[in-house]
């Protein structure tokens, strides 16, 4: 048993995933073994059905594992309640989906914010942070647009600055790149790495895309439901994401 | 805490708005089953109160006094004492509009054309001139006054088969109060149409004075004391109070439903069917705005998974749905319940009759015709409590859909 060091943001210890029951059983993941430390930039890849959205449920709280543990901060999560999980994700992970998934009624500013209400910051500090959030991510006066009224690189920075407004320890970045223009994709990898850098925020993508690596401070494939080797080079990833 | 709520309201408000075709089906629904409601009891009501209202002031009032013995026996040696001081109590009485003595006798009147038998009422004629509406039904001659004496009025159907007009006699045979028979003779002053075939064709008034004394009873002795009350919705309260504090051993205060039980159950099962086939109309309602409401939150699955995964409670989200249901309450049935109102303004005063090309005569219950004139019942708490009971029924509808949130999926959701 291995113990939980201070800068560890998520530890996960042979971590299975089956879906189904009876004779049909589908093992999504086999024993799962990760550490993510504060300040990582990780890039989890490998072909469709190797596990790797389960896996960021897992560690999301979304979903939980068969078996295993799955240490998020320090807190084992496997043992808490649908409402202390709920509580977790508001103050510790980050979401950024691969369709956006906005509150499709609320202006960019009210996405962006609704987090840091759901966390009972109060108006004038909710406002200075959204603002400069919003600055920095380059929306700086689309604040009162709503989705529809966004492109889809703009949708996805307002994800972005609605996944990192509550200055979560962890973002989960879910196949980002995957409905944006290969421009678009790159100024957001530029844009999650630069907060990745001035704030230490932690992340973790899950993509197909092999443009996203070249961003990444380390790579994972995942593979039949197990990680099966964490250094690649840039050719074997491109077949493993492929096969 | 407040501005979580805020947020969550305004979401809610801006969510009902994103399809405005089914938020307008949707208010639509509540309207109608708002405004119906509120137009059927109204009207239903106000031809109840009428009707109550009417045979009341005709008859022995909403409250009546009387011998506990005369419903078994309705017979004029029943009578009961000691009526002024009783009668000077109840005009002194706040929640008393006016009382009435009535002497009653069962009899036959006699003409050369034949005898029928009828009953006579010996009224008090001013105090019928103010209650009653018979005083306005006189169709030829002119109705009772003040020591009339032995001129009478009767029914244009009773005077048709006595075959006697206004001025012409009539001899009325009944018992006095000691058994013995007794005749008298009676002129007509006055013809009255009410519209009741058995009250056109079976009543005579005159004079209580000159009714007491064919019978033989005192001017302190009388067949029934009818009071008519300022608010008949209230006179149960009151019949036991004055039970205690008026009646001697032999007298008895009955409601109207008592004295009239035929009215009252008529009422009684016509209110039971209207209620029902309201509530039914109220289900039906529910199911438009209970499948819309469902539309609504079943498309936004997806949307309530993604807001729970960045954060959002369970409570929160049904919280929202709330508000959702909570906006078309509020926005829906107070629109109802006005549309309702100016539907029933706009129908009172119409004659019910031309709509139905009904003869009045045709439209009796118990005997009694019912006003064909609309006058709808306008009370403020019936009006209301119509609107917070479909209110309630619509946040009602809401449970579903959130317990619909309380199972979604995340993953699920968010994968699909």
């Amino acid at each position: 048993m291995s113990t939980v060091k201070s800068n560890e943001i998520v530890l996960l210890q042979n971590i299975k995933k089956d879906y189904g029951q009876g004779n049909v059983v589908t093992e999504a993941l086999r024993g799962v073994d990760l550490k993510l430390v504060k300040g990582d930039f990780t890039v989890m890849m490998g072909p469709s059905g190797s596990g790797k959205s389960t896996l960021l449920n897992i560690i999301g709280g979304l979903d939980r594992a068969t078996s295993g543990k799955t240490i998020i901060n320090g807190q084992d999560i496997g043992i808490l309640s649908n409402k202390a999980l709920s509580l977790m994700r508001l103050n510790n992970i980050g979401f950024v989906f691969q369709n956006y998934n906005l509150i499709p009624v609320l202006t960019a500013y009210e996405n962006a914010e609704y987090v840091l209400m759901l966390q009972g910051i109060n108006p004038l500090q909710r406002r200075e942070k959204v603002m400069s959030l919003l600055q920095e991510i380059g929306l700086d006066g689309l604040e009162n647009r709503f989705p529809r009224e966004l492109s889809g690189g703009q949708q996805q920075r307002v994800a972005i600055a609605r996944a990192v407004a509550s200055d979560p320890q962890l973002v989960l970045a879910d196949e980002i790149t995957a409905n944006v223009d290969s421009e678009t994709a790159q100024s957001l990898l530029e844009l999650m790495v630069s907060l990745n850098q001035n704030n230490k925020t932690t992340f973790l993508f899950s993509t197909h895309d092999p443009a996203v690596i070249k961003f990444a401070k380390r790579v994972i494939i995942l593979k039949d439901g197990n990680i099966s080797n964490e250094k690649l080079s840039s050719v074997e990833i491109e077949e493993s994401t492929h096969k | 805490m407040m501005p979580k709520a805020l947020m969550i309201i305004r979401i809610a408000w801006r969510s009902i708005w994103r399809s405005k075709r089914r938020t307008l089906i949707s208010i639509f629904s509540i309207v109608i089953g708002t405004g119906l409601p509120t137009f059927t009891v109204c009207l239903g009501w106000g031809f109840y109160n009428g009707l109550i209202d009417d045979v009341a002031r005709l008859m022995a009032g909403h409250v009546t006094y009387e011998h506990v013995e005369y419903r078994n026996s309705p017979s004029i040696d029943l009578w009961v004492d000691d009526i002024q001081a009783i009668n000077s109590a109840l005009n002194n009485n706040d929640e008393v509009l006016s009382t009435k003595q009535m002497v009653l006798l069962q009899g036959v009147a006699h003409t050369a054309k034949g005898a029928v038998g009828v009953s006579l009422m010996g009224i008090e004629p001013s105090k019928e001139i103010s209650v009653s509406f018979l005083p306005d039904s006189i169709v030829s001659g002119e109705y009772l006054s003040q020591g009339d004496g032995r001129r009478a009025i009767i029914g244009n159907k009773l005077a048709e088969r006595l075959n006697i007009k206004v001025g012409k006699k009539f001899v009325f045979t009944s018992n006095d109060i000691n058994g013995e028979l007794v005749e008298d003779l009676f002129r007509v002053k006055g013809i009255f149409k009410t519209g009741s075939s058995a009250f056109d064709s079976y009543v005579v008034q005159s004079d209580i004075n000159f009714a007491r004394e064919v019978v033989g009873l005192n001017s302190n002795a009388t067949s029934q004391l009818g009071i008519i009350v300022k608010n008949p919705d209230n006179h149960d309260k009151i019949l036991e109070r004055w039970q205690n504090e008026l009646a001697s051993n032999d007298g008895v205060f009955l409601s109207w439903r008592q004295i009239m039980p035929d009215i009252a159950t008529y009422i009684y099962m016509d209110r039971g069917s209207l209620v029902i086939i309201m509530i039914m109309l109220v289900i039906l309602v529910q199911f438009t705005m209970f499948s819309t409401i469902l539309m609504s939150v079943l498309e936004r699955k997806r949307e309530f998974a993604s807001l729970l995964a960045i954060g959002t409670k369970h409570v929160e989200l049904n919280l929202q749905i709330f508000f959702e249901t909570l906006i078309f309450g509020l926005i829906a049935c107070p629109i109802g319940s006005f549309l309702g109102v100016g539907a029933l303004k706009w129908v009172e005063g119409y004659d019910i009759s031309k709509l139905i090309e009904a003869n009045p005569e045709d439209m009796s219950i118990g005997g009694f015709t019912m006003d064909p004139i609309i006058t709808p019942f306008f009370s403020a708490p019936l009006i209301l409590q119509i609107s917070i009971i479909i209110f309630l029924l619509v946040l009602i509808l809401g449970i579903v859909p959130m317990f619909l949130v309380s199972r979604i999926s995340i993953v699920d959701e968010l994968r699909a």
